[in-house]
């Protein structure tokens, strides 16, 4: 955390903790710092808050202040990742805090979704599952939807070597009412060579399928974290930091600075684990 | 069920919005600020109903009255899911369950505190028309064993909160009101 951010916060704060008695006055600090909900960090950003959490409306003199907006988005990145540089720090605040144009999250606006790390059994075996979840509007209001799945477990079933020639059905196959389709199926490891280069396996129905046919059972959450692309030409990660120190709660754990809507949709696909190497 | 202590409180809500628009899906700042109050007292209630069903002073038959108590907060199907910094996994308990728990926890000595500190969410509508938001607030735990075993912990409980419009019969007149009932509750150990 820079040096100014947590000054302001323990100033800010200090005074009007209002300490219980038999708590530590540090600890309480901490907590105060802490960005508690993913609320918070959305209101931090946007300076909608005072230091004690109270909201700003927009009839008050500092709600979305650029000096207080500044204050707080120095302590809303992971300071323990080197990763992101000072540098592209200082960009994305300038490019956020505009004078002009300045940038403000919007919960409702979209371009930004949860990706949810939890453990269903499969026939009584624990396996990873990964979903992917986004806010949607629904009659009077709003809720979170299931848009993606991916599970390592799903992937054997799907694997295809594309660069080889490999298994296929010939192209007069159809003159003989395609009865070479007996052979493509007889072997259940070679199905996959028979679709369509295009074809990419769609986690979310088999999870259901599974579920509905009573294979697989929900079973707990490990991680939860959000990614953003709702402010143009950049992407950023929130990710849960639960540690000693004031740098804890929801913070910036990945910064990326997009170019293009290529790199983009790149960057997309990584997320969602249709590229290798996640 | 409404507690005698709420329905004052929901009075004085009422009367302070007597002429905001009755039917508008929008909640004013001074609404919030209104509901938000409310929503606090219920918090505290729970705070307070958890103390005692923790602590090894008060005797079961009171522990069993006081979780029934604490049980009319909850909406139905409420649930604790709660983690520790060894175990990221979270185990969901029902909040009877929850409490019943917390009375067969083996320590001699009990003490909750509370931090005085509490950060409340926006509302947000649902698409059942009622609101929703989260109200965060902090436990200290201490148990000790007559051998000396000491243990402590700090945990964050988010509090699920659903805000409703309803309508109740006052002397005869038909009342809208804005009542708040407790929904799931997400426990974490926390590192301070």
């Amino acid at each position: 955390m820079r040096l100014t951010g947590l000054i302001f916060l323990i100033l800010a704060v200090a005074p009007v903790c209002g300490v219980q008695a038999q708590l530590a006055q540090e600890d309480e600090s901490r907590l105060y710092a802490q960005t508690k909900q993913v609320n918070q960090f959305f209101r931090r950003f946007n300076g909608e808050e005072d230091e004690k959490g109270e909201r700003y409306y927009p009839r008050d003199r500092l709600y979305r202040s650029p000096k207080l907006r500044r204050k707080y988005l120095g302590i809303l990145f992971d300071a323990s990742n080197t990763g992101i540089s000072n540098d592209l720090k200082v960009e994305f605040a300038k490019d956020v805090l505009d004078k002009e144009e300045p940038v403000i999250l919007d919960f409702h606006g979209g371009n930004w979704f949860s990706e949810v790390h939890t453990t269903f059994t499969y026939n009584g075996k624990p396996e990873p599952v990964i979903l992917f979840m986004e806010l949607e509007k629904d009659h009077l209001g709003h809720k979170w939807v299931i848009t993606r799945v991916h599970a390592d477990m799903f992937d054997p079933y799907f694997g295809r070597d594309t660069t080889r020639v490999g298994r296929f059905l010939h192209p007069l196959s159809h003159e003989l009412d395609f009865m070479n389709l007996r052979k493509a199926f007889l072997n259940p490891d070679s199905v996959s060579q028979y679709t369509t280069k295009r074809f990419r396996p769609d986690h979310l129905s088999l999870l259901l399928y599974e579920v509905r046919k009573g294979n697989m059972k929900f079973q707990s959450i490990s991680e939860v974290k959000f990614h953003f692309f709702q402010i143009d030409g950049w992407y950023f990660e929130l990710s849960q930091f639960n540690r000693p120190g004031y740098n804890t709660g929801w913070l910036i754990s990945n910064l990326v600075k997009l170019n293009n809507e290529s790199e983009k949709a790149t960057l997309r696909r990584y997320l969602y684990y249709e590229l290798a190497a996640k | 069920m409404i507690h005698y202590k709420n329905i004052l409180t929901l009075l004085l809500i009422l009367s302070a919005f007597a002429n905001a628009a009755a039917q508008s899906a929008d909640i004013s700042p001074e609404r919030k600020r209104a509901i938000d109050s409310l929503a606090l007292e219920k918090v505290r209630d729970l705070s307070k109903y958890i103390s005692i069903i923790g602590s090894k002073n008060t005797p079961f038959s009171e522990a069993t009255r006081v979780m029934d108590r604490a049980e009319e907060l909850f909406a139905p199907d409420a649930e604790m899911g709660v983690s520790s910094l060894n175990r990221k996994e979270i185990a969901y308990y029902k909040v009877r369950k929850y409490f019943e728990r917390l009375i067969a926890l083996n320590y001699d000595r009990v003490t909750i505190q509370w931090y005085d500190i509490h950060y409340i969410s926006d509302l947000e509508r649902q698409p059942d028309g009622r609101y929703v938001g989260v109200v965060t607030i902090y436990q200290r735990f201490e148990g000790v064993s007559d051998d000396g075993m000491r243990y402590r912990d700090t945990t964050k409980k988010d509090i699920t909160i659903y805000v409703e419009r309803k309508r109740t019969q006052i002397s005869g007149r038909v009342v809208e009101f804005w009542d708040v009932l407790l929904g799931d509750i997400r426990v974490t150990e926390t590192s301070a």
